[in-house]
């Protein structure tokens, strides 16, 4: 299947790319930075119901992360191969446009969930040498991966999206990182006063906050899950429209 | 095996490629030729099924090239101008992923990435980055990987651009290797080079299709196929004023006005009629002394010009 092939591809590819790796070690960086100041804080405080691991997902500095990593990673996607020009031996191979798509979004993702190994080998260390151990349970490290998962298959699909609009990497990451905090703005909204129930509870639908905050506490829900994968089909059905239409549209 | 007909390209108000049709046989070795800018990567990119045509009917090995587009990728090895590449691969995992993506069967990949490294003559090269490699070797590369599947149809834009005067030599005969199992579609503004390779030339002027025959016969058809040149020592207005009239004659030019008192013409005569015995009448005639009185064959050089002429 030629899906397998370009997503090899696809994936050895960041790690021969220069911004690829500052981006791997900016967030190792920032993930370890804010993983001692959180240990800390929380062993000179004494708390005992609070953990780390609760604050670090609900923090500003987690939302900053996330918002600016998904657009470094997928600027390049699309956007290089116009610039070469390798998407001309692309498109002339014989493969369809949904397998060059799919290996573009799970390459990215692979790349994007690899950039969270650094949090979990943490939570693991923490878990097994702290003592007492935090009380976070496995339900809690269930259901948050999952949401990085979802969360991050979505704005990937961003990425991957507006990457396909242009040859211009760095226009293609602002893109991208408007959209990304468009769903975030949205999110934002609940504090507004004056709204009614119903505008409320699709803001909670859609909100990564509402998502997160109740991921960290182990709420296993399956409207996000509904949300995010659809969401994330839509917009990768549409990237694969337009690089359709290329082939097509005279 | 490639069937165009009222192709017109055109990128956003400028006409790249106006109404244009012409077929290529199987087993042919057919150049494109033209100055740059003519429309040659257009119509080659749309048969290639990179751009959809703005209008016309494109058929390749049967199949329609928009609707049918996978069955004719199947078919086609590409080249595209300029050669882009992932300069971050080496070149074998280069040409192995190229061809897993053509489908080449699994057990067959070693076997064809060999043969086309050996036919590129890129053996000592395998193991090195894309990015660090030179230009000619980029363009075998390119050459390997529109091979590596096998293809019956060779679409190659420009192959030979950027090479010095010996690759150039190996990739003309890889190509007419080729030539003798594959069909072949090739591009390029430099003469010599369809004149040694195909056996059929389409002449592309400003997106339009000037004329389509052997090299040979475009030659004879410029001007009756040749010239004679004469060079006495007379006068050039006198020599202009004596040769115009004889029967048979076309054109005098005058190419060099005369060292000391030598003249040099340049004389076309009819198509199939020798007028050198007329000539060297006249020659006799004015008691000029002379020099050379030769027949000289029309290039296909002088073919392009006069087609591609404004
Ligand atoms: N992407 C493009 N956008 C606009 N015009 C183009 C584009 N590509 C080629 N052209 C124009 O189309 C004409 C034909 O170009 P091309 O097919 O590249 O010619 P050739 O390969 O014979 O040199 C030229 O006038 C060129 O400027
Ligand atoms: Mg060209």
């Amino acid at each position: 299947m030629a899906f397998w092939t370009l997503y090899k591809r696809e994936l050895s590819s960041y790690f021969q790319s220069v911004v690829a790796y500052i981006v791997l070690f900016g967030s190792a960086l920032a993930q370890g930075m804010v993983f001692i100041t959180l240990t800390n804080f929380i062993a000179q405080q004494n708390y005992k119901d609070q953990s780390v691991f609760q604050i670090f997902f609900t923090c500003a500095i987690f939302w900053i992360l996330l918002f600016v990593q998904v657009p470094l990673i997928t600027m390049r996607v699309f956007s290089e191969e116009f610039k070469l020009g390798t998407i001309e031996m692309l498109l002339t191979a014989p493969v369809r446009e949904w397998e060059i798509v799919l290996s573009k979004f799970f390459g990215a993702l692979t790349f994007f969930l690899i950039l969270w190994l650094p949090v979990v080998l943490d939570q693991v260390a923490l878990q097994l040498f702290s003592n007492p151990p935090p009380p976070v349970s496995w339900g809690q490290y269930g259901t948050t991966a999952l949401t990085i998962v979802l969360v991050g298959a979505f704005y990937v699909s961003l990425g991957v999206f507006t990457s396909v609009l242009t040859k211009n990497q760095i226009i293609s990451a602002v893109l991208c990182f408007a959209l990304i905090f468009a769903t975030f703005f949205v999110a934002l909204q609940k504090w507004q006063q004056h709204l009614d129930a119903f505008t409320l509870s699709w803001i909670s639908y859609v909100s990564l906050l509402e998502h997160f905050g109740h991921a960290v506490q182990g709420l296993f829900d399956t409207r996000p899950i509904v949300y995010y994968v659809s969401m994330t089909a839509f917009v990768l059905l549409v990237t694969q429209r337009i690089l359709l239409g290329r082939r097509l549209k005279g | 095996m490639i069937e165009v007909e009222n192709l017109s390209k055109t990128y956003s108000g400028v006409h790249a490629v106006r109404n244009i049709s012409f077929h290529v046989n199987k087993g042919e070795i057919v150049g494109f030729l033209g100055p740059n800018g003519a429309g040659k990567s257009t119509t080659m990119k749309v048969l290639a099924g990179y751009l959809p045509p703005t209008d016309g009917k494109i058929r390749i090995a049967g199949y329609d090239v928009i609707t049918e587009s996978l069955e004719v990728r199947k078919r086609i090895g590409y080249m595209p101008e300029n050669v882009p590449l992932y300069t971050d691969m080496r070149v074998n995992e280069f040409l192995r992923f190229r061809a897993e993506l053509k489908k080449v069967a699994r057990r067959r990949i070693k076997d064809r990435v060999e043969t086309v490294k050996e036919l590129c003559h890129l053996k000592d090269v395998g193991s090195k980055i894309i990015g660090t490699l030179s230009k000619g070797y980029r363009q075998r590369v390119g050459l390997a990987d529109a091979m590596v599947h096998d293809p019956d149809l060779l679409i190659l834009d420009e192959p030979t651009i950027g090479l010095d005067p010996n690759q150039i030599r190996s990739v003309r005969d890889l190509i007419r290797d080729l030539g003798k199992h594959h069909t072949i579609l090739l591009s390029t503004h430099i003469l010599s080079e369809v004149e040694l390779t195909c056996g059929r030339v389409l002449v592309i002027h400003r997106g339009r299709i000037e004329a389509s025959d052997t090299p040979a016969n475009l030659t004879r058809l410029v001007r009756g196929g040749g010239s004679i040149l004469l060079e006495v020592k007379a006068p050039s207005a006198d020599v202009v004023a004596r040769i115009q009239p004889l029967p048979n004659i076309e054109d005098v030019e005058i190419v060099l006005p005369g060292t000391g008192d030598w003249t040099v013409a340049k004389i076309f005569a009819k198509p199939g009629v020798d007028v050198r015995e007329d000539i060297f009448g006249v020659v006799r005639q004015n008691n000029w002394p002379l020099r050379e009185l030769a027949r000289v064959k029309a290039t296909l050089e002088e073919a392009f010009v006069e087609l591609t002429q404004d």
